[in-house]
């Protein structure tokens, strides 16, 4: 008897198993359909390192890092920010010709591949290149520093088809507190504010990754327009200065944010955190390991750090963080700030990503893990990109009020 | 000459000794010059305004005392296409040179936009012509100096996707790539990077400007571009032999592949009686200049200010002659008989050089309409003086640019 049970036990398991496998496929079916009718937006990459080295081809499948045509292809993204950056401790007009550089880089890539990439400077853009089949590639600033203090420079940016700055790296700026220095401006400076009100009027999107708390809330004082958190994840799941507070979330949702959420592993999980943390040694050994072996060259540094993490990993010296992470962030942060006010900012080729997640081609993934969830299918929508478009809408509408389009409008009507 | 005694003839065998139809027909020529100057476009290659708009106390909106450019002056002397000429100083090198040429292209961008009634940013001839219909003035943007782009070939695309759309290859100094007409020679011409550094501007339609460029320089970019050259503001070697005019060696050579020379009003390139005189106190005025720049800092405004006064002076004291505006023409006339009425347009050096007598700001342009008209010029041919070559060679660019990148 305890034998038939045991039996009839193992054949309902064996059933349930089956009837879920075959739910599963039905569902992995309705996510691939939806995935592949979104556009995907994901709002920070650091694929630019790559690009400044001259063998490097956008075009061709890549072995290494997380970025290529053919992987974005796979995964479906349908419109890619650029992140143009450079450390915090490059100042002056050296920051301002370096960044020049990358944004060219980027506006290269673009010439080089005219059949899938389209440069994109506006929602609606972002809108018809997904009817054309195309990716939209778009330009983010990562770092105060780089318009050395002068709003000139700012425009040249925007001019050049910048559409986001974030205040800060990981260094303070002339203006701005970064979230992992020491304070010394105590937030955004006179001129700080000035910045985030020009960048409201030239349509460039305020992005408070990075920045300190009080940063963060005297931009949202200052800005006009929504703010983005171009790459941050939930801080309470993973307490890194890095990442947004449940209240900093809800302040950001409330004038019509997005948190974008960071795949990054020492972002996302806790236990990765608390044991990099408990044996520092450890981040002196691979940032030594990766001196070996890239020199000075950042992108090479930040692909081998990926990979020298994943092999300390392996090797059960640091845990293990799988990708279903990158989903408690996003219902967490849903849960919190609402349903229009999360979205993907995937931080690729310049983090450490988690098991399921190591490149582009991995996105379908979210969208299936959401469905699976429960998330209403208009609702991933948002989360994939909608929710990105619309604040980028939103920002250009203020920025032509701003700039004073509107009144000539009305005059004209009149 | 002969030309002229023929008109001449002409008017007065028609006006036949009656003083009335005479007086008439003098009054129709004025009448036609300034019909055909006010309905043309007229387009000017180089002015330094810019460097009055870095005072940040000069409004280009407003009539201005001083300087020769600003909207209700050009209004006046329908002069409704002008070239903004982004300069710093050719000792500025590498990215400060770079921070500083992004600051004067936004200060350019700034103030177009402030003046969006009266001015339109302009990139390509159609722009300039659209502008043009709807009566706005159509601004455009040239380096001048190729030390802006910090010796990277990279920075020929950012200037010209900001808007750029000619450099000048050098300016009074060599930079790392270009001989100066007036500066000792280092690099025999254009190097190897020169030479990419023409390719990719006619890769990018942005126009390569030989004015300033020592004469091997000119013609190893003549070899090099496939798109026709450009001499944005320079004159007649042959007229007044200084080394920033051109040869008529090297006019005949910039014509016969379509190029244009801008000519410069600038007194010292129109005379060669006020060169000599000049280059007789240059010791003087170079003295005075020391000590300019040690009043005025690096106020390039209030240096010019100062030049203005010293050269006033001396002129009152007979130590330099005076320069009519006809000269001018004279440079004109020059070049059309040379190669012909292709070749020839506007590239005044308004707001960075001294101007003769009777031309001294822009609302006086339409004088060398009723001049040429006066010398029997056709209508046709004063139009393209005026702006049709250029605009010709603005076309040309824009096509091989984008056969350019096509082939890539
Ligand atoms: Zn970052
Ligand atoms: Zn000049």
């Amino acid at each position: 008897m305890v034998r038939a049970i045991l039996c009839t036990g193992a054949f309902v398991a064996a059933s349930v198993l089956l009837a879920g496998a075959m739910k599963a496929d039905g569902l992995s079916e309705r996510a691939r359909k939806l995935h592949f009718s979104c556009i995907v937006v994901d709002t920070h990459d650091d694929t630019t390192q790559r690009l400044l080295d001259s063998k490097f081809d956008l075009g061709t499948r890549s072995s290494a890092g997380s970025i290529d045509i053919p992987r974005m292809r796979e995964g479906n993204i349908g419109a890619i920010f650029f992140s143009i950056w450079m450390p915090s401790k490059v100042t002056g007009p050296d920051a301002v010709n370096r960044a020049i550089v990358q944004i060219d880089a980027v506006r290269e890539q673009v010439r080089k591949h005219p059949n899938d990439l389209v440069l994109a400077t506006t929602a609606a853009e972002i809108r018809d290149a997904h009817k054309q089949g195309k990716i939209a590639a778009l330009l983010g600033v990562e770092g105060g520093h780089m318009i050395n203090s002068d709003l000139g420079v700012l425009r040249a940016y925007a001019a050049l088809g910048v559409r986001y700055m974030t205040l800060t790296h990981s260094g303070n700026d002339e203006w701005a507190d970064s979230s992992t220095d020491k304070a010394v401006h105590n937030g955004l400076t006179d001129f700080g504010r000035e910045v985030v009100r020009e960048m409201n009027r030239l349509g460039v999107m305020v992005d408070i990754s990075h920045v300190s708390d009080k940063t963060f809330y005297d931009a949202l004082e200052t800005s006009k327009a929504p703010l983005i958190a171009s790459h941050s994840s939930c801080r309470a799941i993973c307490d890194a200065p890095r990442n947004m507070t449940d209240q900093m979330m809800k302040d950001l949702a409330v004038k019509g944010g997005v948190v974008q959420i960071n795949y990054h592993v020492g972002f996302l999980s806790q236990e990765f955190r608390d044991r990099e943390k408990a044996n520092p040694e450890l981040n002196k050994t691979i940032s030594a390991e990766v001196t070996k072996r890239c020199a000075d060259n950042q992108s090479c540094q930040l692909i081998e750090g990926d990979r020298i993490t994943r092999e300390y990993v392996e090797q059960g010296k640091l845990p293990r963080v799988e990708f279903s992470k990158i989903i408690e962030h996003i219902d967490h942060a849903v849960k919190v700030a609402g349903i229009d006010h999360v979205g993907l900012g995937s931080d690729f080729d310049g983090a450490n990503m988690p098991y399921g997640m190591e490149d582009a081609a991995k996105l379908p993934k979210i969208t299936e893990a959401l469905l699976q969830k429960g998330y209403a299918e208009g609702d991933v929508k948002k989360i994939l990109g909608e929710n990105t478009l619309r604040v980028m809408t939103d920002v250009q509408l203020i920025s032509r009020e701003l700039n004073g389009e509107k009144q000539k409008q009305e005059s004209r009507l009149q | 000459m002969r030309r002229m005694v023929v008109f001449l003839c002409l008017i007065s065998c028609s006006c036949a000794g009656l003083f009335f139809v005479r007086c008439t027909s003098a009054d129709d020529i004025a009448d036609r010059a300034r019909q055909l100057h006010f309905s043309s476009i007229v387009l000017d290659t180089h002015a330094d305004t810019p460097q009055r708009l870095l005072t940040g106390t000069f409004d280009l909106g407003k009539r201005d005392a001083e300087g020769h450019v600003d909207i209700p002056r050009m209004r006046e002397g329908g002069l409704n296409a002008q070239f903004f000429s982004i300069f710093i100083t050719g000792k500025t090198l590498g990215p400060p040179a770079i921070q500083q040429a992004l600051d004067q292209i936004d200060l350019v961008r700034q103030n177009i936009q402030q003046h969006g009634k009266d001015l339109a940013l302009a990139t390509t001839a159609e722009e300039i012509r659209r502008a043009h219909a709807q009566g706005q003035i159509a601004i455009l943007m040239g380096i001048e100096g190729g030390h802006m782009i910090g010796n990277d070939i990279r920075m020929v695309r950012v200037y010209s996707a900001l808007g750029v759309r000619y450099m000048t290859l050098a300016h009074f100094y060599n930079d790392e790539w270009a001989d100066s007409s007036t500066d000792k020679p280092a690099h025999n011409g254009l190097t190897h990077f020169g030479k990419e550094v023409v390719r990719e501007m006619n890769r990018q339609g942005m126009l390569v400007d030989i004015s300033h460029v020592s004469d091997k320089a000119f013609y190893d970019a003549l070899e090099v571009s496939k798109v026709p050259l450009i001499a944005s503001h320079s004159s007649v070697r042959a007229i007044s032999n200084h080394p920033r005019n051109m040869s008529d060696d090297m006019i005949k050579v910039l014509a016969a592949k379509g190029g244009v020379i801008q000519i410069n009003y600038e007194r010292n390139y129109l005379s060669e009686e006020y060169r000599t005189a000049f280059a007789a106190v240059a010791g003087d005025v170079s003295r005075m200049e020391e000590k300019f720049k040690k009043e005025c800092g690096d106020d390039n405004v209030c240096i010019g200010k100062a030049e203005i006064r010293l050269e006033k002076e001396l002129t009152g004291a007979g130590k330099l002659p005076h320069v009519s505006w006809e000269k001018i023409i004279e440079h004109i006339d020059h070049v059309v008989r040379l190669v012909g009425p292709d070749h020839v347009g506007l590239g005044s050096d308004f707001d960075g050089a001294d101007m003769p007598d009777g031309l001294e700001d822009c609302s006086k342009l339409p004088k060398i309409t009723e001049a040429l008209l006066r010398k029997g010029y056709s209508e046709e041919d004063i139009r393209k003086i005026l702006g049709g070559n250029i605009l010709r060679v603005m076309e040309q660019s824009e096509k091989i640019s984008k056969e350019m990148q096509a082939a890539q």
